[in-house]
């Protein structure tokens, strides 16, 4: 299970996604094998928890 | 002597007369890193069952299919003497008498980065040949085996290796004509996958000594390691090399081996403990967040890593006291502490507090991180 995080500061605004098993912030890069993962995950039909932006 | 020009015998080694070039005095010689098993950031030198696709020693991977539990890993278990001129190794211990479904897949494997690996040329008329040695010791007297894969598991050269005796360090040299065809990475992706198999099932396994357009991961006829309840199989001295000779073990200093191996994973733990341990007594990082309300915090300066990554990393969180997901916001409280920012060279984070912060004032953030970025 994964949340989509959101995150605006006057820096702009900045995705991860938060990995629920382990606390694990995984940042939207197709290199990172944890990102992959996520993507497979979605791929076969499963939707992360909405981002909350704050 | 003209200026501009070197005369130069042949150079030697000191002890055998052997030639040095053509491997022994290059860099990058081995192209495995962790070979030795030096490094063990993750676990130290504890036993650990390891789970499906995580790496529980520096570079090495453990792929596990369909269930769990079936062997540990441990640097150095059962404390034996390793060769002559290695301090370190790896064990895995069988934890039952598991008999292997067809499509099972219980192994080991280290993946090497394409950046690594692209001057072997792989997949064009000039693949270079390799040569894969190591140092193995079993319980068993019997042959295993392994494989060297491409990440789209299309293209495998399954190899097999036999220890002649019970509880001796026996050396094993296998050469691989380099793959003319088939995809092999070439920049910060997999390059090549090394295995050492423990428990796959037939239909992963092919002929040894021979290239095949298939997912195989060992030899037709080899041993599974976790067929047999408390057997073990301890490795060292892992290098794979250019060339149809094994040489000797390229060693690398220790720090160099550490930094090889924090291009991929790095904590802010002291060396060996485990993620999520308590640290109380222990120094944690240290970083400032500024206060952009009474209830938001966000991240003052950058937290850098040791070493670039390879990729972008993931970014786990660990309060002190080993709470995951929180760090200290002084004086403040504990708030969980979200991951943002995050690039090849560091992360910010920020958090949100229930009140009682002082819009842009400054306040001490400690905790725990670790960042991986593995292939």
């Amino acid at each position: 299970m994964y949340k989509l995080i959101e995150h605006t500061n006057d820096r702009g605004t900045s995705k991860t996604i938060l990995r629920l098993s382990d606390s694990t912030y995984i940042p939207y890069d197709e290199a990172n094998t944890d990102y992959q993962a996520y993507l497979k995950w979605v791929a076969e039909g499963n939707t992360p928890d909405p981002a909350e932006n704050t | 002597m003209a200026y501009g020009t070197v005369n130069a015998d042949v150079i030697q080694t000191s002890t055998s007369g052997g030639i040095l070039g053509a491997g022994d005095a290059s860099a990058m010689k081995n192209r495995i890193i962790n070979g030795n098993f030096v490094i063990s950031q993750y676990n130290g030198s504890s036993s650990v069952n390891p789970t499906d696709n995580t790496c529980f020693i520096d570079r090495w991977k453990a792929t596990i299919y369909p269930t769990a539990s079936k062997f540990t890993v441990q640097q150095n278990a059962g404390s034996v003497t390793p060769p002559v001129g290695f301090t370190n190794y790896l064990g895995i211990t069988s934890s039952s008498a598991y008999t292997s479904g067809s499509t099972d897949q219980y192994f080991l494997n280290q993946r090497i980065e394409g950046f690594n690996f692209a001057d072997l040329g792989w997949g064009t008329a000039n693949a270079k040949t390799v040569t894969l040695s190591f140092w193995v010791y079993s319980s068993l007297a019997t042959t295993f085996g392994g494989s060297i894969i491409n990440s789209a598991g299309n293209r495998a050269y399954p190899f097999s290796y036999t220890t002649t005796a019970t509880n001796t360090w026996q050396q094993v040299s296998i050469t691989i004509a380099g793959e003319t065809t088939g995809t092999w990475g070439t920049t910060n992706n997999i390059g090549a996958l090394v295995v050492f198999n423990l428990g796959s099932g037939s239909a992963t396994a092919g002929t040894a000594g021979a290239w095949v357009s298939a997912e195989r991961y060992t030899a037709t006829g080899s041993t599974n390691l976790i067929a047999t309840n408390g057997a073990t199989l301890y490795l060292t001295g892992v290098q794979l090399e250019v060339g149809s000779s094994a040489t000797g073990f390229e060693y690398r200093q220790y720090t160099t081996e550490l930094c090889l191996c924090q291009r991929y994973f790095e904590q802010s733990y002291t060396y060996g403990k485990t993620a999520g341990s308590s640290t109380d007594t222990e120094a944690v990082v240290g970083n400032a967040a500024y206060a952009t309300s009474t209830t938001v915090l966000d991240y003052g300066t950058t937290t850098f890593f040791k070493v670039q990554k390879r990729a972008t990393p993931s970014i786990a969180f660990y309060q002190s006291n080993g709470t995951a997901n929180i760090w200290g916001y002084s004086p403040l409280g504990n708030y969980t502490t979200v991951g943002q920012w995050i690039n090849t060279n560091g992360f910010g984070f920020y958090t949100t507090v229930a009140s009682g912060a002082t819009t842009n004032r400054t306040y001490m953030v400690y905790g725990h991180f670790t960042a991986s970025a593995e292939l």
